[in-house]
């Protein structure tokens, strides 16, 4: 089985069986909220890879000619465009594409070596999920403590400074900020390494079963290769969550300030409830709910920022497979992992709408 | 049962998921190894194989090449021909840091026929791949054929470029002889030998019928290191053949070559202490930042990576001799290289970089360049002058040879613009749009294109420019006839060389050649780009080869990773 498939399950059933449950005990409304919204998500898929795929080919650019160079004579050429399919009528190769999605196969890449694409996939997924999901976990603990304690001490300089530090945080440019990390906690101080995802030694010594090697090493026991993989997470992981995590200080902080000023705070400041538990034990809670929102909408960006994360850290996830796919002009690759991308995005927003729904009881479908 | 139910669903999950993990144990997809081989018989190599109680010895490489194949009968790219060279040997090899052909599985150079079509050499005993299997003449005659039979369709095509053209059958009289038959006589025959095309791929990895281009590992050769693992756009890591009895014999445990995306990840990490060589490809801009840096030595290899400018026969204005010419005498390459690259490039006055066989500084005597006046009078012999420009559209990639293409193509116009009867327009096209209009030879009059040998020759620097249309030179048409008599000399010239065998006059033919195509100028030379390797102190050579400095990489770009020791 491949990781991919592994870590489709892993994911998958937990959250199969969350579904069938809410679906048993949600209300009708919200089944058929569920069943509408899961509906829709195919078509949009459907949209954003026909998009894909008729983009990829009125943008100049040919994978052959682009493998090839000069060297590549004609005859080579017109054979390896056969070969590919390329000189097909764009439809017969729109029918072709649909037709490997259905299978969720997606056909083989057309350059650097012709691989089959879920192949591929299935050794860069594992990678992008081991660097995002973390990256999310800093940026929300980030963001929920720093907006929450902005709110509680609006107008001091706790809020000054943690406003100030969202707005520059959010405006750094993320290669530049990956770059300063590596510089000074890497090359300079040497706390951390600066490249790739384990210490090229240690990983001859790990067994891949899913290919996310903080699992793989906790599996297998390997807690040298646990420990180098952590470790080889920091700075990527910093990288992407301290430039996530700028939003939702900002907007933990607007939303637990509004929520202050509601008239149930005031209920509870009247009771003598100390002024801790009150922010962070009642304001927090509810302000959240917009936080849970803004997950969904901050997956597609967080796939973006993973994108050039992975470069400038090496790291072998989808990100960087993007890249080096679009410079090749490798239309099957590029429309496979944005497909991808859109589907993980649209099961991102699905589920947490779902959640939404049952962390505010005052929503109704 | 509506209470059981999230119970019973969390228990199947947890069920599922115990079946798919132990599905899984025995299935690793990613990351393809098996356990190193041992030689059932006494192994006859003294590599050295000490584990210390530190571990093993082990060097790692980075690089921000990538894996595209790794059957010798279909690569066609630098890393992948350094991968299979290491694991591989030829009948004919290079010595490490020289342009000096040595024998490798042959027993002695070849016999060959007085007619120069029939190579004869005879493979030296005891030769045996890394798992123990040994190389017979008939195995390899049958490997070599894969290129003349499923070579040509196979992706990345190198068998139509090294093996079709030239070698007609390949056989195997007895179990130490191989006969080389070839379609026409050429002398270049020992330098396609030495490429990794021609080195045996093993029969149950690379079967006859089937090109493989991502085996298994571990993937066995008959040189002195294995594949005992790779991970796609990771890591590769090499290690000794127990069996392996030539010259290059591994002095480590264990290589891993370490891939990255980014250069500028790749200087900060030898910096770092994570990789302990760096190679291939830094850039002219890192490898000055790298100089500074007092832990690390830079060696700089004379590559033969060259940009060069295409000046189309048959499109106007290039189709004027004179525009040609003044075109040559204008460009300043020195400004190009030091402005722009900080003297991290060479100026080339030839198609031919230094080094090669016969090559000469031929544009630099022919029009002194940059010489503005010079490039007047060609001019105003055609009656341009300030007052009349010649037009000239100049095309260009700007991605494709680095970010720094833009700025010496800005510098190319100033130069010629600066002579004031030279009008350029620059323009930037994609790639593959870019190079499909240039080397079609229909499209552009002028523009700039990178180019980097098959194999270490001479004539892998001149006919590719010359014969069949020339990449869009326009010097011969599509069925090689050459559009003047000067043409038909330069064309004479390279079929003399091509089958000249004694290397002084093949020299002479190759000088002569070069100054008739710089004086048709087909192309403009203008710089070759150095590769440079990078690597701390505690890095050296294990013996006493050529080139130390750049731990014996020579011009020809092969690294040998059984020269390599660390004392770390």
């Amino acid at each position: 089985m491949s990781p991919l498939s592994l870590i489709f399950l892993i994911i998958g059933i937990p959250a199969l069986a969350g579904l069938i449950y809410i679906f048993v005990r949600g209300s009708t409304g919200l089944r058929r909220y569920i069943v509408t919204r899961i509906a829709l998500t195919l078509p949009m898929i459907l949209i954003l890879a026909t998009l894909v795929f008729f983009v990829m080919r009125i943008i100049p650019g040919d994978p052959v000619r682009s493998a090839l160079g000069p060297k590549g004579s004609p005859e080579t050429v017109a054979r390896l465009r056969d070969q590919l399919g390329l000189d097909d009528p764009l439809l017969v190769q729109y029918g072709r594409f649909l037709g490997d999605m259905a299978r969720l196969d997606f056909g083989r890449a057309l350059t650097g070596g012709r691989r089959p694409i879920v192949d591929e996939m299935s050794e860069r997924f594992p990678a992008t999920l081991e660097l995002v999901i973390p990256a999310t976990a800093l940026a929300l603990i980030i963001g929920v403590v720093g907006g929450a304690l902005a709110a509680a001490h609006r107008k001091r300089p706790t809020d000054y400074a943690l406003r100030l530090y969202s707005v520059v945080i959010y405006s750094i440019p993320i290669f530049w900020l990956g770059l300063m990390l590596q510089l000074l906690l890497g090359v300079r101080l040497g706390w951390f390494p600066i490249a790739g995802r384990i210490d090229a030694v240690v990983g001859t010594t790990l067994d891949r079963t899913t290919n996310i090697l903080v699992i793989d090493s906790a599996i297998s026991g390997n807690w040298t290769a646990l420990g180098s993989a952590l470790w080889h997470l920091v700075l990527p992981v910093l990288t992407l969550g301290l430039i996530l995590s700028g939003v939702f200080v900002r907007l933990t902080r607007i939303n637990v300030i509004e929520t202050l000023q509601m008239d149930y705070i005031a209920a509870a400041r009247a009771r003598g409830i100390r002024e801790r538990v009150v922010v962070y034990g009642h304001a927090l809670k509810n302000a959240m709910i917009p936080v849970i929102t803004l997950i969904g909408l901050q997956v597609a960006i967080l796939l973006a920022g993973a994108v050039l994360t992975e470069t400038v850290f090496s790291w072998p996830g989808m990100g960087q497979y993007l890249v080096q796919r679009i410079s090749a002009r490798d239309y099957t690759a590029v429309q496979s992992v944005i497909t991808m991308f859109a589907m993980f995005v649209a099961l991102i927003s699905l589920a947490v709408d779902i959640i939404y729904s049952l962390v505010d009881p005052r929503v109704r479908y | 049962m509506r209470r059981r139910l999230p119970i019973l669903a969390v228990l199947l999950a947890l069920v599922l998921i115990a079946a798919a993990c132990a599905e899984t144990t025995e299935d690793t997809t990613t990351t393809t190894t098996t356990e190193a081989p041992t030689a059932t018989t006494e192994a006859p190599s003294d590599t050295t194989t000490t584990t210390e109680a530190a571990g093993p010895k082990t060097i790692i490489i980075g690089t921000t090449d990538t894996i595209a194949s790794l059957d010798p009968g279909d690569a066609y790219a630098v890393h992948d021909w350094e991968l299979i060279k290491n694991t591989g040997e030829g009948l004919l090899g290079w010595e490490p840091g020289e342009l000096t052909l040595r024998t490798g599985l042959a027993a002695a150079l070849p016999d060959i026929s007085d007619d120069g079509l029939t190579y004869t050499f005879t493979l030296r005993e005891g030769i045996q791949f890394a798992d123990g299997l040994e190389l017979t003449a008939p195995m390899y005659a049958e490997q070599l054929n894969r290129l003349l039979t499923i070579g040509p369709d196979c992706p990345n095509g190198v068998a139509n470029a090294l093996a079709s053209p030239f070698f007609e059958s390949i056989t195997a009289p007895d179990d130490a002889t191989l006969v080389f038959q070839l379609s026409r006589p050429v002398a270049f025959v020992p330098q396609l030998l030495a490429t990794a095309t021609f080195m045996p791929a093993h029969p149950d990895i690379f079967p006859a019928d089937e090109c493989v281009l991502f085996p298994e590992a571990p993937i066995y050769g008959v040189g002195p290191w294995y594949i005992s693992e790779y991970t796609q756009a990771e890591q590769t890591v090499l290690e000794p053949n127990p069996y392996y009895t030539g010259d290059l014999k591994a002095n480590v445990d264990r290589i891993i070559i370490r891939y990255f995306s980014d250069p500028q990840t790749m200087a900060l990490a030898v910096q770092n202490g994570e990789i302990d060589v760096a190679w291939r490809l830094l850039g002219p801009e890192l490898v000055s930042e790298l100089e500074d840096v007092s832990e690390l030595s830079v060696g700089t290899i004379d590559g033969g990576s060259i940009r060069y400018l295409i000046l189309n026969w048959a499109i106007a204005p290039m189709d004027d001799l004179n525009v040609r010419k003044a075109v040559a005498a204008a460009i300043d390459r020195d400004e190009l290289a030091d402005v722009v690259y900080g003297g991290q490039v060479n100026p080339l006055y030839s198609q031919v970089p230094p080094g090669f066989l016969g090559a000469s500084e031929i544009y630099d005597d022919l029009y002194a360049s940059p010489d503005v006046d010079a490039a007047l009078g060609y001019l105003a012999e055609s009656g341009y002058s300030a007052d009349n420009p010649v037009e000239l559209e100049l095309w260009y990639p700007p991605e494709h040879y680095g970010a720094a293409t833009a700025d010496w193509m800005a510098l190319i116009e100033q130069q010629l613009e600066a002579t004031g009867a030279i009008d350029v327009t620059l323009t930037a096209q994609e790639w593959s749009t870019y190079v499909t209009a240039l080397t079609s030879g229909e499209a552009y009059a002028a523009g700039v294109l990178g180019w980097f040998f098959d194999f270490p020759d001479t004539s892998n620097y001149l006919e590719p420019f010359v014969l069949n249309g020339g990449l869009g030179t326009e010097v011969t048409d599509a069925d090689n006839v050459p559009v003047n008599d000067q043409a038909q000399e330069l064309l004479d010239l390279l079929d003399a060389a091509s089958v000249e065998t004694d290397l002084d006059a093949r020299a002479g033919l190759y000088e002569e050649a070069q100054r008739v195509y710089a004086e048709l100028v087909t192309t403009l030379p203008l710089f070759f780009e150095a590769e440079h390797v990078v690597y701390p102190a505690y890095v050296s050579m294990a013996g006493d080869y050529a080139s130390p400095e750049t731990l014996a990489i020579g011009p020809n770009l092969e690294f040998y990773y059984s020269v390599l020791d660390i004392d770390k």
